[in-house]
Parts: C-alpha cells; structure tokens; sequence
C-alpha cells in the first residue's frame, strides 16, 4: 500500500511556474514596447527635428529674402536720387570732384537710413564712381571693368543680383565677407543704362537675426563654401550639393551622435542656410512618451492585475484545496475541504472533490456495515458450529458414563476440559480478573499434562494483590500455548511453566518464563516488531506470539509493554506490563474498597 | 435430612448430579427429580424438597417460569439456577428472584459442593430460628368447614385442571389452607391424593380427547399438561397403555364396525 501513496508534487510549483510565466510575460512585453517606442521615438524624434530645422530655415530664408528683397527696394531710391541720376547723367568731360562728392552724398541718405548698408558704389558706364563706405574696401577694378563681370549685371536688365562680395570684385579689406546687391542703372528719362549700383551688406545683418533664434545649430554660408555668419564651426557640413535643391537634408553620424544637416538655398541669393543638430538633442516629443508610457504602465497594471487575479482565485485556492486534501491524506480521514473560493471552477473542484469524498465515505460506511453485517452473521455461524449447550450436555453425559464405569479420572479430565471451555467460550465480558485467567490456566495446563504427561510442570507465583487485576481474556494462555509447542516439547526433556505477577510503580507485571529451548534474538526481534512478520512455515510462533503481544499492545495503547528474555537452549521469558493508568486504577481502587 | 431436588430435562445432567455428590455427608438427600417445569409443578408436593437445582434450559416452561411459581408458592424453597455461559446473562437480568445462586454449566463437583455446604449452613440457621419462634399455629382448627370445602376444591379441581399451572399448594393457597393440612384433608375425604384426583380429571378428559383421534400432543395441552412426555408417562401410568395404543385401540372397533 504505501508504495501506491505517491509524494505528492511539490506545493509551489503552480504557483512558481505562473510566477516566472508572468514575470517573463511581462519583462517581454514591457521590452517590446520599450524597444518599439524607442524606435518610434526615435523616428519621432527625428521628424520633429527635421520638420523644426526645417522650419526654421524656411523662414529664415524667407526672412533673409524678404530683407534683401527691402534692401533691393532701397537701392531704387539711391538709383533716383537727383544728385546721383546728374552724377551719372554728366557727360565724360564733365565730371569733376563736385559731381562725384554730390553723388556720394545722395547715396548717404539711404545708408543712414540702415545700419546694415555697409557701403555703396555707383559706378558710371566709363567705371568712374562714387562710393559711401563705412569700412575699407579693395576694390578689383580689373575684374569690374571685364566685360563677363559687367554682363552678369546688364543681362538682368536693370534686376538686381544679388552676389557675395560683389561677384568676387569688392571685398572688405577686413577679409569678412559682404554681400552685394548689384544692378544696372537705367535713365529714368531715356531709359538708357547710365551705369552699376553695386550696395553691400556686412554679415551683422545676418548675425541679427540668427541672434533673435538664438539657435547655435544655424550657419549661413555662401555657396562658393566661404562663412558668412552663425556658428563658424559648422562651415565644415558645407557640401556643394546643397546651393542645387531647395531644401535638402542628410543625417550624419558624428562622434556617434546623430545628427541632423540640413540646407537650404535663399531664393536668387548665393547662400545657404545650413542646420546641423543633433537629433537626441532635439526637444522630446511629450506626447508619443507619454503614450508611450501610458500604455506601458497600463500594460504593467493589466498584468499586474491579471497575475493578482490568478493568484487569488487560481493559484491561492488551488494551493489551499491541495493542501487541505493533503492533510485528509495524513489524517486518514476523508474530511470536506473547506476553502472560501469564490463561485467559479475552482469552487467546482472543490464542490466535486467534496461530493467525491461524501460518496466515497458513504460507500465505505456500507461496505463497513456489509462488513460488521458479515462479521456477525459469520460469528453466529461459529457460536452455532461450537454450540455449547452440545458441548456442555455431551461433557455431561460422558462424565457420568465414566462415572458410573468407575472411571474418576476420565470424569475429572472432562470436568476440567468443561470448565476451561466454560470460561474459554464464555462470549461475555472481555476483560477477567487476573485469578480467572489463571484458572484458565490451571484447567489449561491439566488437561495438556494429561495429553504430554509429566513433560510439563507448572508453577505460580501470583501475588495476592494482583488476583483481581482485571486484565484482558486469553492473554495469558496464548502465552502458555507458546511456551509448551515452541518451547519445552521443543527440547524434548522435562520443562517448568512459571507464571508470576506482581506490582510495580508502572503496572502490573506479569511474567510467563518456561524452561524450553529459548528464542534467538533474531526471533525476538521479530515477534516484538510492529509490522506482520512474513508468513512463513518456520514462522508460525512468531506470528501466534506476535498477535498476542500485539493485542497487550492494543489493549495497553502502548508499544513498550512487552519484554522478551531469553537464553537459547536454557529459558524464555515473556514479561508485559499492564498500566495503572485508566482501566487499571479504576480496578484498584474499585477492588480496595 | 435435606430433601433435594432435581430439576433438568437431561437425565444424564440429573444422573450425573445424583452420582457427584456424597449426599449423606451434607446430611441431604435426592428425593426426585422431574425433567421439565412442568413435570416439577406436579410433583413438587410430592416430594415437599428444601432445595432444588433447576436447569434454565427445559422446554414447556423453563427454569426461570417454574422459578418464579416455585418462589412464590414455596417462600422457604432454596433455589440453585443451573445455566451455561451462553444464558448466564439473560438468566441474570431476566430474574429478579430470590435465587440461591447461579451455577455454571459443565458442572464442576468442587463448586457445587462449596456451593451445598454454604446451603447447608444458612438451612440450619433457619431451622434454629424456626424451631425457636415454633411455628405450630396449624390452620386444623377449620375442621368445621372441612367437608364442604373439599366438595369445592373438588369442583374448583373439575373446573380448572386445564390450568398447567395449579397444584396442591396454589389449590391451598387459594382456598387459605396450609398445604400440608390440604393434602391430609383432601386423602381422608376423597380417599385419593391430590395429585392423584387432579390426574384423574385430566386423563378422563384426555381418555376423551383420545376417541376423538386428538393427537397427544395437543391433548396434553388440552387438558393442562403440556410436556407431552410427563402427559404421556401419566397417561399410561392412568390407562395401563400408551396413548397411540390406547387411540388405536378405541379406533380399531369402530373401524370394525
């Protein structure tokens, strides 16, 4: 049987494996989102800056334009001022220091309407000219005078160009770069070209406005690759694509960052604006995070929830239902399990584990019932198969047969033989006194000394305060039984029976010791085992003896009432101890009185 | 002398018990012995015993039915109940009587003598104290209505013989005579013993029952005595035949006829 009761699992594996299940769904879910937003913010974050970088060059660009477009505007005027339409109007010869320093002063007006105008020259069509200055210039006259620098101005037909340093030919002596705004000179009369405006700003202009963005990422440069204003460092991004499209963008790793460069022409204008900036730098976008939290926390929470879910109603349960079969199991009682589960499967299990256990112990109950049933049907059939009254009459009758053919002995064999069976049947009580046992005894060993002759010798030594012990029927003589067929009739020669009792602090002792040829200790040990011995034909005393100190055991409700001593080839003896305690001094006291 | 007797429907039980015992020692005797209750009731007054050992185990009436008639009509009769274990405990909730002891069966010679000496003992006892008080206050001063009563015992006989249970002494004691003085009485009026006149009646009526072709059996319950054994040691002790002989004897001539 025990081999059949498997250990039952270890309690926590449900609940550790769903454990590491949710921990490992949740670490794969949270990664996933992790990563995935990672990448969506990084796109997103990429997009905000380029949509950013972009729109800041858009109008920046259209802000450089627009003020270029007023410059343009502005030149007009210098272009109609009388002093300078007679400047370039004078015939060749005419021309003298007045007319040039009249002209200049015509074109002051304007400059002091602007800082940004850092000079202004006017060149007649003989390359006489005039100019307003606020810093030193050189001029290459070579170049202005070459038919190609000219042409570039009068094919635009009174247009005006705008160019970085007047189209290579005026530079400040400084070596910052100017920009230029250049056009023909029309008569307003005849419509003739009298001569080349040539209005340069200084790169503050710029500086300005990107001041006003206050953004390091910004530079504008000419698109000859030459530094016009912002962040000087960023002038190596310049590529000679950018001065084709319109607004173009690349991303470029650089010191394994991420960064954003991104161009973009001024419309008619040899410059670019160029944006470099670094794409993490760029500003967060708030919301795609905070969604992306939010999911990832409602997320965390749903697995959260959903675990503390399984675990209260699953996992919790479960471990309680098991655990309370388990102790039904130990217990060797089949009890209801009585767990709080709330009404769904599990509270199922339990229901159905219930049912289970009421149908199971009711079957028990009746095969118990069918068993006590047979039982005394059983016990019946034996009472009548022994049928005493038979016995009894039949003893009787022979006794008196005997008796009147003279034979005493005969007679008195059967009056023992009716007098052991008399007690030895007796259905009654199943505790005696101690003295009736021993008359059990006595008529016992009589008739076995009728039956072995002078092989058997008894001898008592009953103390008299034990004689109305009351002990349990039939112990002693199992005992005798013992001593005689494993013990003396064993040897072969003559033996001694001595039964003794007596008191002590613990009980009664009572002592079977029988002269025969003794137990091994082998043997001993296997009588005073707990556990059946093995049925085997050399076994049979051991089993006998076996039941009957098993039954002292039972009777006692201890295991440590029965002693064996013993000497092979010399002496067994049997001692056991029947406790004070409960039955026992209730018959002490009972029998004092 | 102690009278004793022995009721038990095994002879060899009463042989045996008979041969056990040296009577004489225990200044006792056996007196008679009957094999059923009611064998016993009808011969009790026969044998007028001091102490009778009664088996619980008889048929018609058993030992604990006859014991509590015997306690009542016989106050002073010592009663010693033999029973095996099996009944012991039935024997012993069952009778709230004035037993002796009980005794276990298979006899045991040594229990039962311990058990007549103490007897014996408490009989002398009662003896002295009796012979003391001298209990000869006989009820003989009703000579007057002798006659006439014994014509209504007579009658009271005729009318009740079916009843198994009525004999000398519950006769006297209904009519509140002594039984001793009863049996005196009823031999010089009637010239017959009680016993004697009660059979009578009762073998005439089964003699009756008997030309009817009754079987015993029920005829012994017919006519109050319902051990068939006892019915039929009296009827042929009456008719100097069996009673299957004697039906076959008065059917015989009919068929004849």
């Amino acid at each position: 049987m025990k081999t059949a009761v498997k250990k039952p699992r270890k309690k926590r594996s449900l609940a550790v494996k769903t454990r590491l299940f949710f921990i490992f769904t949740v670490l794969l879910l949270a990664g996933m989102i992790l990563l995935s937003g990672f990448f969506v913010i990084r796109m997103e974050r990429q997009e905000y800056v380029l949509n950013e970088s972009k729109e800041i060059l858009s109008v920046l660009s259209d802000n450089i334009y627009t003020n270029i477009q007023r410059y343009t505007e502005l030149s007009r005027l210098i272009m109609t001022d009388s002093r300078v339409v007679s400047f370039l109007r004078a015939d060749g010869s005419k021309v003298d220091q007045r007319l040039v320093d009249n002209a200049r002063y015509g074109a002051v007006g304007v400059l002091n309407v602007t800082e940004m105008v850092d000079s202004v020259f006017i060149f007649r069509d003989d390359m006489r000219y005039t100019a307003n200055k606020r810093s030193s210039y050189s001029l290459d006259f070579e170049k202005i005078e070459s038919e190609s620098w000219q042409n570039k101005i009068i094919e635009q037909k009174g247009k005006a160009i705008v160019s970085l340093n007047g189209n290579d030919a005026v530079f400040r002596i400084d070596g910052s770069p100017v920009i230029s705004i250049c056009r023909a000179i029309y008569d307003v009369d005849t419509q003739e070209r009298t001569g080349i405006l040539l209005m340069n700003f200084s790169t503050s202009m710029f500086e300005q406005r990107l001041e006003k963005i206050n953004t390091p990422d910004i530079c504008i440069m000419g698109t000859d690759g030459s530094f016009i204003a912002g962040n000087r460092k960023l002038k190596d991004y310049y590529d000679n694509d950018y001065d084709t499209g319109e607004y173009i963008y690349e991303i470029e790793t650089v010191k394994n960052e991420d960064m954003l460069v991104s161009a973009v022409k001024i419309p008619d204008m040899p410059m670019v604006i160029l944006s470099v900036s670094p794409i993490r730098r760029g500003i967060v976008p708030n919301m795609t995070i905070a969604v992306m939290v939010g999911v990832l926390m409602l997320v965390l929470g749903m697995v959260f929830v959903i675990s503390s879910f399984i675990t209260k109603n699953i996992t919790t349960p479960l471990f309680e239902i098991s655990t309370s079969i388990e102790s039904n199991r130990e217990k060797g009682v089949l009890e209801k399990v009585t767990v709080d589960v709330t009404n769904n499967e599990i509270g199922m299990l339990e229901d159905s584990y219930n049912n289970m256990v009421d149908h199971v112990n009711e079957l028990f109950n009746k095969l118990l019932e069918k068993e006590q049933a047979i039982q005394k049907v059983e016990m019946r059939v034996l009472q009548e198969q022994i049928k005493p009254h038979f016995l009894y009459n039949s003893l009787e009758t022979i006794g008196y047969l005997a008796m009147d053919a003279g034979a005493e002995k005969v007679h008195s064999a059967l009056e023992t033989l009716g007098s052991f069976y008399r007690i030895f049947l007796s259905k009654g009580s199943r505790e005696i006194p101690l003295k009736n046992e021993i008359t059990i005894i006595k008529d016992y060993l009589s008739l076995q000394k009728l039956r072995y002759g002078d092989i058997i010798n008894d001898e008592y030594d009953i103390a008299e305060n034990t004689k109305e012990w009351i002990i349990p029927k039939l112990i002693l003589q199992p005992l005798v039984e013992n001593s005689i067929y494993h013990g003396i009739r064993m040897k072969g020669e003559p033996g001694v029976i001595k039964i003794s009792s007596h008191i002590e602090e613990d009980g009664l002792h009572i002592i079977v010791r029988d002269t025969g040829v003794g137990m091994s200790p082998e043997k001993i040990e296997e009588v005073l085992n707990t556990e059946k011995p093995q049925v085997t034909e050399d076994s049979e005393r051991s089993f006998g003896l076996w039941g009957t100190i098993e039954r002292i055991r039972y009777y006692c409700n201890r295991d440590d009432v029965v002693k064996i001593r013993s000497e092979e080839g010399e002496y067994t003896e049997i001692e056991f101890i029947l406790p004070k305690k409960g039955k026992g001094d209730r018959n002490v006291q009972s029998y004092a009185d | 002398m102690y009278r004793v007797m022995l009721i038990d429907d095994e002879e060899s039980a009463r042989k045996l018990l008979r041969a056990l015992i040296n009577w004489e020692s225990l200044n006792m005797e056996v007196v008679g012995e009957a094999a059923s209750g009611i064998e016993a009731i009808n011969v009790i007054d026969e044998f007028k015993p001091d102490i009778a050992f009664v088996d619980i185990s008889m048929p018609f009436m058993n030992g604990i039915e006859f014991t509590e008639l015997a306690t009542k009509r016989y106050p002073n009769l010592v009663i010693i109940i033999m029973t095996a274990i099996d009944q012991f405990e039935y024997a012993r909730k069952c009778v709230s009587l004035p037993v002796f002891e009980y005794m276990l069966k298979p006899m045991v010679r040594s229990e039962i003598y311990s058990s007549l000496v103490n007897v014996k003992s408490m009989l002398d006892e009662r003896n002295k104290q009796e012979s003391e008080q001298d209990m000869e206050q006989d009820l003989e001063n009703r000579d007057e209505t002798g006659e006439s009563s014994i014509e209504q015992i007579k009658k009271y006989i005729e009318t009740n013989y079916t009843d198994s249970k009525i004999n000398l002494t519950s006769t006297a004691q209904n009519f509140g005579f002594s039984a001793s003085y009863l049996s005196r009485k009823f031999k010089q009026e009637t010239g017959k013993n009680f016993v004697e006149y009660l059979t009578e009646c009762r073998m005439n009526a089964a003699m009756k029952l008997a030309q009817n072709n009754m079987k015993m059996f029920n005829a012994s319950n017919e006519v109050g005595i319902p051990d068939p054994n006892y019915f039929g040691r009296c009827f042929k002790k009456f008719t100097g035949m069996s009673y299957s002989d004697y039906v076959l004897s008065k059917t015989k001539p009919d068929e004849v006829k």
